[in-house]
């Protein structure tokens, strides 16, 4: 390559090094704010009257009028049946679940994709990690009739995330 | 939490980059005629995927990552992975001039292969994999559109005997054939 | 006025130059898909011709490829950007094919058979006609699917064709479903002898 060719080729780089910087400039506060608004947006439908700081990777949600502990929201990953699925799972403080959310899945449309339906998910709500199984494994979650993997997926990644966050209500008795 | 081998059996089988993830379809549909053309082409993708997936990791670790401009990352990797295939067309071709006639046309047609920037995007952004994770993914996800396109080589080499009526014959059998291999590759899901 | 109408019909990229597939394959699982993807294809397809076919005499042969590339990656990048700013919801399910526009093999062949060599009105027309061309197959495509694969028709929100079965064909939406479409429609148009020589 001679000089010109070079020459011509690096100015282009930068012209395009330029431009990139000044939209990337301009956009990165929209990104930001965007995300950040999903968040709190999700944050807030598993604990409606709450405010949220984020410690060691978890959310701690307190009480917007008296500033009180409500509870605990992580996120977590299951390996399903079509690739990963991101949950957000919202904990009483008592260490009983709340609420759980499917974020992300790529499951079957039809069959394991019916784990975000409201009936597979309501079933969740007010156990403790001990009851967090399926009921054909010991447990108390009715799986999805032909999506026994997507409901294992789920219900392996909220039980493996509340063992791991486990010594938060244990210390508080 | 990364399971090589599941990483491996992901990209050649559960998630074929060509069947389920529809990327290097253009070159999939285009050198599949003959067995021998689509081998060749299948190894120069995974030798360049494998080369690609290691070489835009370092770069998207110690150079975009700590300089904060990730979003220079299309630029940055599609200027590598052509600066790349150049480079080593050149090489075969002085070095190596019988496997250059065998397999150096497919050379240029890779640099803009879809599947090449989609693994290497998938490797750093989707995924987020450790440097000998990437390799195995973009070496795995060579062998999958190896696989993919053997497959369909052999397919039409067997087709071309066959009584196909008019209007589907070369395109669009190419197509029916691939919508029955996905429907097969499906049936792979849930493995990992 | 005909650069503008090839791109249409008698040499759609996808269906007749056989282009661009990936992102036709796997976005059209809805319709509103197909129509940010279509939007950010033109924002980067008539740009990029554009900007070449005016500096075309400026740049050498020998790196005129990787010249391209640069300038086709810069709006793709910006394009990247704003959609993940201002349609967050489309940056998720849109993906990696966003960035994979600088690699669509419809930007790159057009502006290396035509931008580079023909003045800018031309190069402009002819990268309409194609991103058009290339917006109503994966329109008409994404149609097909979303209905018979979900059995209605969802655009932002509202409800275009409402649900008309319990029952939808789901490997529609499913990889199977996007090359079945394709060859299908090809076969179509080849019957009524709209594309020849494929």
């Amino acid at each position: 390559m001679n000089t010109r060719e070079i020459m011509v080729l690096t100015i282009i780089c930068i012209i395009s090094g330029f431009c990139l910087f000044a939209v990337h400039n301009l956009v990165k506060e929209r990104i930001e704010k965007t995300e950040n608004t999903e968040m709190i947006r999700l944050l807030s439908e598993i604990f409606p009257s709450s405010e949220f700081a984020e410690e060691n990777g978890i959310y701690l949600a307190r009480s917007k009028e008296n500033g009180e502990l409500e509870g605990y929201i992580a996120m977590a990953e299951g390996k399903g049946y079509g690739g990963s699925i991101s949950l957000m799972i919202g904990i009483h403080k008592d260490g009983t679940i709340k609420k759980v959310k499917i974020l992300k899945q790529g499951e079957t449309p039809g069959l394991g994709a019916r784990i975000t339906e409201e009936n597979f998910l309501a079933q969740f709500e007010g156990k403790s990690v001990d009851e967090v199984m399926l009921k054909r494994d010991g447990g108390t979650i009715d799986a999805i009739s032909g999506a026994t993997i997507s409901s294992r997926a789920v219900v392996e990644a909220v039980r493996e995330k509340m063992l791991e966050l486990a010594y938060l209500w244990r210390s508080a008795g | 939490m990364e399971n090589l081998l599941a990483i491996a059996v992901g990209m050649i089988l559960v998630n074929n980059i060509v069947l389920t993830r529809f990327l290097g379809l253009c070159s999939f549909f285009g050198v599949s005629r003959r067995i021998r053309d689509a081998l060749g082409m299948g190894i120069a993708v995974t030798f360049v995927m494998t080369c690609s997936a290691a070489i835009t990791w370092f770069v998207y670790e110690y150079l975009l990552v700590p300089a904060g401009i990730q979003y220079m990352r299309i630029v940055v990797f599609i200027l590598v992975i052509a600066s790349f295939v150049q480079m080593v067309e050149v090489i075969v071709r002085k070095k190596a001039p019988s496997l250059y006639r065998a397999m150096g046309i497919y050379l240029p047609l890779i640099t803009t292969n879809c599947a090449i920037l989609g693994v290497v995007l998938i490797n750093t952004e989707v995924e987020r994999y450790s440097f000998v994770a990437s390799t195995v993914s973009g070496f795995s996800a060579g062998i999958g559109y190896a696989l993919a396109i053997l497959l369909m080589a052999g397919i039409k080499e067997r087709l071309e005997i066959a009584e196909i009526p008019e209007s589907f014959r070369e395109s669009p059998i190419g197509f029916i054939i691939a919508a029955l291999l996905a429907m097969v590759f499906m049936g792979f899901g849930g493995m990992v | 006025m005909k650069e503008f109408t090839k791109g249409i019909l008698k040499r759609n990229p996808i269906f007749y130059l056989m282009l661009g597939l990936c992102p036709t394959l796997a976005i059209t699982t809805a319709v509103e898909n197909a129509l940010i993807m279509s939007a950010a294809f033109l924002f980067v397809m008539i740009p990029s011709a554009a900007i070449i076919s005016m500096v075309r005499r400026w740049i050498p042969r020998n790196v005129r490829i990787p010249s391209f590339i640069v300038i086709i990656a810069t709006f793709t990048t910006i394009i990247d950007l704003l959609i993940h700013g201002f349609l967050p919801r489309f940056y998720e399910v849109l993906g990696i094919f966003i960035p994979l526009i600088v690699v669509n093999c419809i930007v790159m062949g057009r502006v290396e058979a035509f931008a580079s060599k023909n003045p800018v009105r031309e190069s402009i027309l002819d990268a309409a006609g194609m991103g058009i061309g290339f917006s109503a197959a994966i329109v008409v495509v994404s149609i097909i699917r979303e209905l018979l694969g979900r059995g209605y028709v969802e655009i932002f929100g509202y409800t275009v064709i409402p649900s008309f079965t319990r029952s939808p064909i789901g490997v529609m939406i499913l990889p199977p479903g996007a090359f079945l479409t394709i060859g299908i429609i090809i076969a179509i148009f080849k019957k009524k002898g709209l594309l020849k020589g494929v």
